[in-house]
């Protein structure tokens, strides 16, 4: 119960953060702590591949993102001071509320249909994940056209 | 199932950056926060069905935004490199 309150706060605080905070550098560092507690609250939901799988791809999206920041913005003059972060931390806190609220009051259905984890991958959606790669080629194949549009006609 | 109020607290977090921020790197961490709101519920609904699939949804939608954040990046940075700024407010002048 305490851990999943701890979750809770900590989860929409560094969320309303990567929001909040003008620094593109510290939003996006803000991003990256929240995809690690939202790691560990799939963890606790008892979740493991989900788990994983969002860190993975969390930590890997914030990395090129950082890299987007760190190249692409200048430091501004006008970001926050520690006073103005106190209180979007305060707002964090009050964001999270109903959220604690509702963790006292767990409900539990069972499914009637249960399935391991690779059944349902790889029986149940085998096209889906075929359709997934084809979309995950399509991107790259996407990105690299542009880029090579862009060195043609600078 | 009683995560749902935290899943719709990101999504409105996520809403709020993109109606108030101008930078387009906020405007990208905004929309990852409303992918990840809404791939949370399959996790959530997997855990209190106990149910894999609900994972197995998640792992699928999660590649998809990942490839979307993946494309409006490359955008990002080939509008940085022909115009200079990442302020929407400007691109929308260029436009006129």
């Amino acid at each position: 119960m305490m851990l999943d309150v701890l979750l809770v706060v900590g989860l929409v605080v560094s969320a309303f953060f990567a929001i909040y905070l003008d620094e593109a550098i510290h939003a996006v560092l803000s991003l990256a702590v929240m995809n690690v507690i939202l790691s560990v609250f799939y963890f606790s939901l008892d979740t493991p591949f989900a788990a994983v799988f969002q860190l993975t791809m969390g930590i890997g999206t914030v990395a090129v993102l950082f890299l987007a920041g760190e190249m692409l913005t200048t430091k501004v003059g006008t970001a926050q001071t520690p006073r103005q972060r106190l209180l979007g931390l305060m707002i964090g806190v009050l964001l999270s509320v109903p959220s604690i609220l509702a963790v006292g009051h767990k409900i539990t259905v069972t499914s009637p249909f249960r399935f391991p984890f690779s059944t349902a991958l790889w029986e149940l959606r085998a096209i889906d994940v075929m359709a997934q790669s084809l979309v995950i080629l399509t991107v790259a194949i996407g990105i690299a056209m542009i880029f090579k549009e862009k060195r043609r006609r600078p | 199932m009683e995560y749902i109020i935290l899943s719709m607290t990101l999504l409105a977090i996520g809403i709020y950056g993109l109606a108030t921020k101008y930078d387009l790197i906020k405007l990208l961490i905004s929309i990852e926060m409303i992918t990840i709101a809404a791939s949370m519920n399959f996790v959530i609904f997997a855990s209190s069905l106990n149910d894999a699939l609900g994972q197995a949804f998640m792992i699928l939608a999660f590649s998809v935004d990942t490839c979307i954040t993946a494309v409006a990046l490359a955008l990002v940075i080939i509008v940085y490199r022909k115009l200079g700024t990442l302020d929407i407010r400007e691109l929308s002048k260029l436009k006129e």
